[in-house]
């Protein structure tokens, strides 16, 4: 149990959970109190131990039913048709297999001779959660680890069978049957040991073959996980499934949630001030100066202030929706946030954020949030002097402005000045371009316009990148 | 202690609450292995009770750690008393004389008021709080760390410690050892998401809103006069609410509160009127009972197109046919 225990942990972690060996170690204590019969209680006692995060949950499941649901009744029904093919033949495996054992017990077959192996030995016993270990070992030995897709599947199959020497344990079963024959069993019993040593290996081919076919589906699984997890980090912004918009939202969530933890862990060491003598001295002036209550002197913060003008066009929808994710859910480590959206018109959207929560007010921004018409061709130009007119006094010294846009400006004027004014008030201009450095200027892109006015401008198109330059804005 | 995961289940429905068997397995194993269990959810349904009732069942008393921004070891293990220390510095310094009587040399005199200091950084100028408590008390304990998530990670580095071997050194004192683990409960709402180290040494429950059947459950066992049909009708708007993009979803403690409400308001079946009443008890904010409003009203409409026809119907197990008498005494046998 211990071995498929820590196999089971591996497999987790192979599919991004992280699992510890602390924690393997508790879910095996955790099943020593416990009945394992109860599958419900089986499974919630080792999601307990093993798994910590409601994400990942989901996974948990689809494992847990691939790695312990399935063989063990494999196994079970290979033998239970082992056992209905034999009745056929008009033999009851269950007596016969008593009587062997009686036999063999009882000493009647001189002892040395019969030298049984393993394998042998748990057949004769039907010790199907022993057969299931020799099965596991021998296809470990056999290197399934190495199948890939299912024409491989006879051939690791055949290598398990023989790493397991399930030929051998026939043989030894027809061998047995003359040596009980020659201490007095009957013909008729004698022979039906060699139809049950056949009926057995057949059993045994049919479970290493069901064996493989798992493995597989298991490689593929953790393949497929590991794989959406990581591709989702590099995935480009510009072609998003819906299920990959979600599933991005929960890394998004993640990554914000981590930020959040460094930021408060930083915020704690700053507030531990200095003694405030002063005041100290001043506040104990009443018990004779004796400095009964001690003052601390609380260090300013200095969370930005922030505006953020993105551009919904469809083009940069995604990196403004998740931008924005990033930005409302950090909210607390600015002192402000004002959020606009434009295509060609500008217009402020702080309040949708107010009145709904995140998601929500996300997607009724990218909608244009009932103060812009989304359907034009972008004009940045004619954008920035909108914000310019009507909203340059909402930046100063200490506002970051965060422009998201690819600055495809349609041959519009660009109006660069606008954005100048705005780097002179602003302490900081930040552009995110979801295009590359090497396509800034050329065709309809004014980047280059407009990069002398930012104090930093970045290539933006995937999550890795975004999550690196939040990362700098927040800490 | 707990003889089985059906056992809990059962000790924890006397205390009245109402939990499935993966609630019960976690309980049961945090009890045998001496683990402390992070319980993680949403706001409100029951992570805190479940430790308060889990320490009624055991019959051990509950301490509890409230947790929150700032919170740091003083508050929660111990701290020196610093104006009885004060006191006592002023107390020594007119007893001073007494103190010093008879010493020869500066060495004996500075060994004497040694001597005093020693007493100073002693265990009567400690007041302990609750962690201490947990480590200190004689008998086994139920530990309830809540809403751990409120506190700072530096807070929670500590806190680790602490759990790993329950144990604290007061440097000036000494080592105090916990004489049994207490069994603990921290809760999360995961408000952010707590380490991975803290993790690792907890079993880890997720509690869920309850479904359906679990939540009238619930209902019953703490508004035990309710009508049955109200009872029921109030649960599936709960849970139809639940399904809405709210601002804030509302949790079990508010069917709780609103079954209450209604029942103060005599109120006898889910009408608009009884509904748009109470419906501040719910929902918090403006936008959310806008919204909830309306799905109500698409819930009665569809009800009174259906019921002309259902009317007899639905309650054919119950045939003596009593739709509208509130007091049917028979119900209440039946909500064990
Ligand atoms: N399974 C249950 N059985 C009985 N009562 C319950 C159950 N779950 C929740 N309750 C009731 O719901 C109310 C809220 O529960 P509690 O305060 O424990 O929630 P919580 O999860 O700790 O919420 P928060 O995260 O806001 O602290 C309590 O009055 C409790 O009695
Ligand atoms: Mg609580």
């Amino acid at each position: 149990m211990q071995r498929k225990i820590i196999e089971f942990a591996n497999l987790l972690r192979k599919s991004g959970l992280r699992v510890s060996v602390a924690e393997a170690i508790d879910a095996f204590q955790a099943l020593e109190e416990l009945s394992i019969d109860d599958r419900e209680v089986f499974r919630d006692a080792l999601r307990a131990s093993l798994v910590k995060r409601g994400d990942d949950v989901p996974t948990y499941d689809q494992l847990f039913d691939l790695y312990w649901s399935g063989f063990h009744d494999n196994l079970k029904g290979a033998f239970e048709a082992a056992a209905g093919a034999l009745a056929d033949d008009g033999i009851d495996m269950e007596q016969l297999l008593q009587k062997i054992r009686e036999m063999l017990e009882s000493g009647q077959v001189p002892e040395g001779e019969v030298d049984l192996s393993d394998l042998a030995r748990a057949l004769l016993t039907g010790d199907l959660s022993e057969l299931e270990q020799m099965i596991r070992a021998a296809a470990t030995q056999a290197g399934v680890a190495r199948i890939e897709n299912m024409l491989q599947i006879g051939f690791f199959g055949r290598r398990t069978l023989e790493a397991m020497n399930a030929e051998g344990a026939t043989r030894e079963l027809r061998d047995l049957a003359a040596r009980l024959r020659a201490v007095g069993m009957g013909d008729a019993e004698a022979e039906a040991i060699g139809r049950l040593a056949e009926r057995f290996f057949e059993a045994l081919r049919q479970s290493v073959r069901s064996f493989m076919e798992r493995e597989l589906q298991t490689r593929n699984f953790e393949y497929m996980e590991k794989f959406r997890r990581e591709a989702l980090f590099e995935k480009s912004f510009y072609s998003l499934t819906e299920d990959e918009i979600a599933r991005m939202r929960e890394v998004v969530n993640r990554l914000a949630q981590r930020i959040k933890n460094v930021m408060s862990i930083r915020r704690r060491r700053r507030k531990k001030g200095k003694l405030d003598l002063h005041t100290m001295l001043r506040r104990n002036m009443a018990r004779g100066g004796m400095p009964f209550e001690l003052v601390f002197k609380e260090k300013r913060k200095d969370r930005p202030k922030l505006v953020i003008l993105c551009d919904v066009s469809s083009s940069v929808a995604n990196v403004s929706r998740f931008m924005l994710q990033f930005v409302y859910s950090l909210q607390e480590c600015f002192t402000k946030i004002r959020s606009f959206v434009f295509v060609a018109e500008l217009g402020e959207v702080t309040q949708v954020f107010h009145d709904h929560e995140v998601g929500k007010a996300i997607e009724e921004a990218l909608e244009g949030g009932g103060v812009i018409n989304v359907y034009t061709r972008s004009n940045f130009g004619m954008a920035f002097h909108t914000f310019w007119r009507d909203f340059l006094s909402a930046v100063d010294a200490k506002t970051t402005v965060l422009v998201l846009g690819d600055a495809r400006n349609n041959y519009n004027d660009p109006k660069a000045w606008c954005l100048r004014d705005l780097h002179n008030k602003a302490k900081n201009v930040i552009w995110l371009n979801p295009e590359s450095p090497s396509a800034w200027g050329f065709g309809d892109s004014v980047m280059d316009k407009y990069l002398p006015y930012t104090t930093l401008a970045e290539e933006c198109r995937n999550l890795r990148q975004l999550s690196r330059i939040v990362d700098k804005l927040v800490l | 202690m707990f003889e089985s995961v059906e056992m809990v289940q059962k000790q924890l429905e006397e205390q009245g609450y109402i939990c499935d068997k993966r609630i019960a397995t976690v309980v049961f194993l945090a009890n045998r292995l001496e683990k402390p269990v992070l319980v993680e959810g949403p706001a409100g349904v029951g992570k805190t009770e479940l430790a308060k009732v889990v320490a009624a069942a055991t019959g051990r008393p509950l301490i509890r750690l409230q947790c929150y921004e700032g919170l740091d070891e003083a508050k929660a293990l111990y701290e020196w008393e610093y104006s009885k220390q004060l006191l006592y510095t002023q107390i020594l310094k007119e007893k001073i004389g007494e103190v010093m009587q008879g010493t020869g040399s500066l060495r004996e005199a500075a060994a004497r008021v040694g001597q005093q200091d020693s007493v100073f950084f002693s265990e009567q100028f400690i007041v302990p709080r609750p962690l201490m408590h947990a480590i200190t008390t004689d008998e086994p304990c139920a530990l309830l760390i809540d809403e751990v998530d409120k506190s700072d990670p530096e807070f929670e580095a500590f806190l680790l410690e602490v759990l790993s071997d329950f144990q604290v050194t007061v440097p000036e004192i000494g080592t105090f050892a916990a004489k049994h683990r207490p069994l603990v409960f921290l809760t999360s709402n995961d408000a952010r998401e707590m380490s991975d180290a803290l993790k690792r040494r907890c079993l880890h429950l997720w509690i869920d809103y309850p479904d359906e059947a679990a939540e009238l459950r619930i209902l019953q066992a703490k508004v035990p006069g309710m009508d049955q049909k109200l009872a029921a009708d109030l649960v599936a708007m709960m849970q139809r609410l639940r399904q809405l993009d709210l601002k804030k979803t509302p949790s079990i403690a508010e069917t709780i509160d609103w079954a209450r409400a209604l029942l103060a308001l005599n109120a006898e079946s889910l009408g608009e009127q009884a509904v748009r009443d109470t419906m501040s008890v719910i929902l918090k904010y403006e936008a959310d009972i806008r919204k909830a409003q309306q799905e109500l009203s698409r819930m009665m409409t569809a009800r009174a197109a259906v019921t002309p026809a259902a009317v007899p119907t639905p309650s054919a197990p119950a045939a003596t046919g009593t739709p509208p008498a509130p007091v049917a005494p028979p119900k209440k046998g039946t909500l064990h």
